[in-house]
């Protein structure tokens, strides 16, 4: 409060100095926001929570690749063949959970999932094999869960496959007595930005964009809507500051504390313990993500002006976040959504800020490749913001 | 507990709710929406995944391999290019996600029955997506092969075409889809979906109930009433309460009758297990309100702790047993993960009360933990 009576006291030289006090009330408005949430010690230590320890869980913890699928195997011939083949189901993707003696059985433990495959040998499995018969095995697969059930069955395909082509090639070789050549395509990958397949640097950055998504649309939205609950909004505007100012200086402070808050992010867990690289250049990416909590943060004014209270605004919030959240290609393939979803989501900054982060922190790429991303953003927060602006003024002007 | 409190305490709070247009509004459209929007939108199978080939063969055997892509719903063919470096730029810019390299002299080896490498460039920043279409180019590669080789053993060998399949192929897989078998994805997160519309909007409802009368103070008007802690607590939930099964109809028909979803379960065990997950949803959203001073501090940390756990550990995108053993012990410790399983059983799998018992017993137990530590917490002569 002292310093805002400095500000005003710049009564002699307010031409050469307005930009300067227009700065310092900035500034103290800015100082105002921060020393609020620093006095709410819960939400204080949640902030904290979800950018270091929270990342490191679902950095760790999630995988969405084909992992530990658990097979049972209903063996009908316990023949060398057959061992020959189940052996082939290995670990990561399957974890071999035993033999069932009938198949009933196998079919009751995928009912109550603890299963999720069973590979039914038939008997005469070898016979077939040794007498050049062809023979089929089959493969029941729970797919409540679509995705990992498709994948599991590739991958037990690829396996018999290979399984079969082995034998094949085996038996060929010998009746023209030695090896023979046959026409083959086989399939080399190159894996660019993340050789490993290493999950974790995917699941941590993308647990980052989540919790910045989050805050960044929050803090100030509710910052607002309890000034205007409390009737603090009214004091603010009988003083000098502007409701410019008084909408700029809660983006300013809560992009502040994001930032403050992806550095802890980046320093505590993705760098020491995920190892994940920062190709591109660092400064860069901080400035996109300032740039980004500032456009979230304008969907979250915008929201807080249409919203009379707390529990309003978290509705919309909702209303807004969750589709960010999952439709912007951080949950989902983005390329396979149907056509009006990623025309709608074409609204969502999180849409360019994943291709953002991603591009820079793992693929190198500088401004020369992400212009359009960041020009996209950087629109859509102005106009958000502009359209909250104007709310704002006209409801308390 | 005296029921004409309880009945006063609720009629109040259901007033407050009902005199708030706005917020009435979305806590029946909010559910109803995402329901919609993430049944249709929300598609997890990896398709159309776009990229670019480079030829160096041009030959009529690489280009009969490269159609296999190009008309696949799998892949979206974005062009050709000329040179590897272009490949790269294309990758950086995420304008492709793929690329296949065919290599020189592709037709003459295979005709001549050597075996070829066809090199595929990947974008690995999202690695299940780069694992699914590795699965896919595998897949393509393999049937090709198979072709191949029937093609190669019936004219060098003089076989006819049934007698050179078999030869080249002496094992096959058959494989059944359990449950829901197109694999449609629709069918997976729809039920899944009735989940998370619960989890994500009633804890916000309740925690922002209780909050807002400590924060303008009229909390005080409770403390010295005759209303008890438990009547106090019983008829704040029961509008929340009331909103949410209404919801949970709701959904169940646009699951049923928009989505088509089969319900093959047993309805009542389906309604019970709802109404014990609402109150554990409700539940934890009490918690947060009694441990939290501020709207705005409920706000974010009901928002946060509803939805991240709902997303990550529910088994809504990753199946809780592909986490790891950190992760699933925190899917366990949340009620989310047991409610998909019923939802899910209950839809899909035509699950009743023998095969779900321990999960329904998991949610009783969550929402009279849940109650306890409220009751606890909650008191009627706050310290400061």
């Amino acid at each position: 409060m002292s310093a805002k009576g400095a500000g005003v006291n710049d009564k002699d030289d307010i031409e050469a100095g307005t930009l300067r006090v227009w700065a310092l009330r900035l500034f103290v408005m800015t100082r105002k926001e921060l020393l609020q949430l620093r006095r709410d010690v819960p939400l204080l230590l949640f902030l904290i929570y979800s950018f270091s320890l929270s990342v490191y869980i679902s950095g760790a913890g999630i995988s969405m690749q084909l992992n530990n699928a658990s097979l049972l195997v209903h063996d009908g011939d316990h023949s060398a063949s057959s061992r020959e083949l189940i052996h082939r189901f290995r670990p990561p993707y399957f974890r071999f959970d035993g033999e069932v003696e009938d198949q009933k059985v196998g079919v009751q433990r995928l009912d109550q999932g603890t299963a999720m495959l069973l590979l039914d040998i038939p008997p005469r499995f070898h016979e077939s094999i040794v007498g050049r018969e062809p023979v089929s095995v089959q493969l029941q697969v729970d797919t409540t869960n679509a995705p990992q059930g498709l994948s599991a069955a590739a991958y037990a395909a690829r396996i018999v496959g290979e399984f079969s082509f082995d034998l094949a090639s085996f038996r060929l070789g010998g009746a023209s007595g030695g090896l023979m050549d046959m026409p083959r395509v086989e399939s080399a990958h190159r894996v660019w930005y993340n050789q490993n397949q290493d999950e974790t640097w995917f699941q941590s950055i993308s647990h980052i964009l989540r919790m910045i998504t989050l805050f960044a649309f929050l803090l100030p939205a509710a910052a607002l809507v309890r000034e205007k609950e409390h009737g603090t909004v009214e004091q603010l505007l009988v003083s000098p500051v502007t409701p410019f100012q008084i909408m700029l200086s809660k983006v300013l402070a809560m992009t502040l504390v994001i930032l403050a808050a992806t550095a802890l992010a980046m320093a505590s867990v993705l760098k020491p313990v995920f190892g994940v690289p920062i190709k591109g250049s660092a400064p860069l990416f901080f400035l996109m993500t300032a740039l980004y909590s500032f456009t979230t943060a304008g969907l979250g004014l915008f929201a807080a002006t249409v919203a009379r209270n707390q529990a309003q605004v978290g509705m919309m919030a909702l209303l807004g976040i969750s589709p960010m959240l999952l439709l912007s290609g951080i949950a989902t393939p983005f390329e396979a959504m149907p056509p009006w979803v990623q025309t709608l989501m074409a609204l969502s900054p999180l849409r360019y800020f994943v291709d953002v982060t991603y591009g820079i922190l793992l693929k190198g790429v500088g401004f020369d490749v992400l212009w359009d991303s960041m020009l996209a953003m950087a629109l859509l927060g102005g106009t958000m913001f502009g359209l909250g602006m104007w709310r704002f003024r006209r409801q308390f002007q | 507990m005296n029921r004409r409190r309880i009945a006063a305490v609720a009629r109040k709070e259901w007033k407050e709710t009902v005199r708030d247009r706005l917020f009435l509004l979305m806590a029946f459209l909010l559910p109803a929406l995402w329901m919609v929007v993430f049944g249709y939108g929300l598609v997890l199978d990896v398709e159309h995944v776009p990229f670019a080939v480079l030829d160096r063969d041009q030959s009529s055997l690489s280009r009969d391999y490269l159609y296999r892509f190009i008309e696949s719903r799998y892949f979206d063919y974005r062009g050709s290019v000329s040179d590897e470096r272009e490949i790269d730029r294309l990758l950086g810019d995420t304008a492709i996600r793929m690329a296949i390299v065919v290599p020189e002299r592709f037709e003459e080896q295979l005709l001549a029955g050597r075996s070829v490498t066809v090199q595929t460039l990947l974008d690995g920043t999202f690695p299940l997506h780069a694992d699914t279409t590795k699965g896919y180019v595998i897949a393509v590669n393999n049937s090709f092969t198979q072709e191949l080789l029937t093609d190669f053993l019936a004219r060098t060998r003089g076989l006819g075409p049934d007698e050179a399949r078999r030869l080249a192929e002496p094992v096959s897989l058959e494989t059944r889809y359990l449950y829901n078998q197109e694999v449609r994805s629709t069918w997976s997160m729809v039920p899944a979906l009735i989940m998370f519309a619960l989890m994500v909007a009633s804890p916000l409802l309740t925690a922002l109930g209780v909050v807002r009368e400590k924060e303008t103070g009229s909390i005080y008007n409770i403390y010295s009433s005759t209303a008890s802690k438990a009547e106090f607590l019983v008829g704040k939930l029961a509008p929340y309460f009331a909103i949410s099964m209404i919801n949970v109809a709701v959904l169940w028909m646009i699951a049923v009758w928009l989505f088509r979803v089969p319900f093959k379960g047993n309805i009542a065990v389906f309604i019970a297990a709802s109404m014990l997950f609402v109150l554990c949803s409700t539940g934890i959203g009490l918690v947060i309100s009694l441990l939290v001073r501020t709207q705005m501090a409920a706000l974010i940390i009901t928002i946060i702790i509803a939805m991240v756990p709902t997303i990550l550990f529910s088994g809504l995108l990753v199946p809780v047993s592909s986490l790891s053993p950190g992760a699933q012990v925190q899917a366990h410790l949340f009620p989310m993960m047991y409610y998909t399983d019923v939802v899910r059983g209950s839809f899909l799998k035509g699950l009743g009360l023998k095969s779900m018992w321990m999960d329904l017993l998991a949610l009783t137990g969550f929402a009279v933990v849940l109650r306890l530590v409220v009751y606890g917490l909650f008191t009627k002569r706050p310290k400061a």
